[in-house]
């Protein structure tokens, strides 16, 4: 069997059952779940932080009607951070790199943005897809790109998580192939390859990190321009 | 997201009133006229009715 470099972007299966559900499903089982008690274990407490931190530091532009989305902005970057994370460990499988996962949480969320706007306040969505001051003749021009930019971000949303990762990892791997090979024939190059690695590992941990992060807070964006 | 005019600087009459890119109102308007007339014209190519080569004698 002939690897390639792209074999750890393929969906898991084993013995033919698909894994994908189960890959999706490892960052739940690795989270403390929460209590009721009042003073909580260390693990929980910096758990709760961090989502209390990134939840407010989010819902900070957006009005009131804006906090009903709370809940599932918080769980949206805890799901791709973790998937994020956890898919820098070797030989495991990041489903964030799949464009089918990414457009799947994007275009319904994005969706729901426009429809929530269209449905409430259907002048100021309408209003926004003209910039305001712009001069008579390029009115017609400015509307027809602006409907293409709004058409757009769904798929900037899913195709920039989904190549971010995948270029990422794709880099990783390769580096460390060209490190594995040239031990033997040249260890001088190969070092420096090694530290080049390590590196790029290091900016890969925080491009999957702030990937996630981008990914919320442009679907927040959106909706703040909608409610 | 902050911003948007309330139009009250503005006193617009005329045409000006209902089409402008300084009011939410007149900026709606112009947006609804462009698909509108988007519209018209895509349905005008589609319903032209289409011309027939000429048969010629040999």
């Amino acid at each position: 069997m002939t690897l390639s470099f792209f074999d750890q972007f393929s969906s898991p299966m084993f013995l033919g059952i698909p894994l994908m559900a189960l890959a999706i499903m490892l960052p739940w089982i690795m989270f403390p779940t929460p209590s009721s008690r009042w003073i909580n274990n260390r693990m929980l407490t910096l758990q709760n932080w961090f989502i209390n931190l990134f939840t407010k530091q989010l819902l900070l532009p957006l009005n009131t009607a804006g906090h009903k989305w709370a809940l599932i902005f918080a769980s949206l970057m805890i799901f791709l951070i973790s998937l994020n994370m956890l898919g820098l460990l070797p030989y495991t499988f990041t489903p964030t790199t799949q464009l089918s996962l990414n457009m799947g949480l994007a275009v319904p969320l994005w969706l729901a943005t426009v429809i929530i706007g269209m449905r409430n306040q259907p002048t100021h969505s309408l209003g926004h897809l003209l910039p305001e001051g712009t001069p008579v003749p390029l009115i017609p021009v400015l509307i027809i790109i602006e409907t293409i930019s709004l058409f757009i971000r769904p798929i900037a949303l899913g195709v920039r998580l989904t190549a971010n990762l995948t270029a990422g990892h794709l880099l990783i791997q390769l580096i460390a192939t060209a490190a594995f090979v040239l031990m033997p024939l040249m260890p001088t190059i190969a070092l420096l390859t090694t530290v080049l690695l390590f590196l790029l590992t290091l900016l890969e941990v925080a491009v999957a990190m702030i990937q996630a992060y981008v990914f919320v807070l442009l679907l927040s964006l959106y909706l703040q321009e909608n409610v | 997201m902050g911003g948007h005019d309330a139009g009250s600087q503005h006193q617009f009459t005329g045409f000006a009133k209902y089409f402008n890119a300084y009011t939410m109102v007149g900026r709606r308007n112009c947006v609804l006229a462009t698909y509108a007339s988007l519209a018209a014209i895509g349905l005008f190519f589609k319903l032209k009715p289409k011309k027939q080569a000429a048969v010629t004698e040999k």
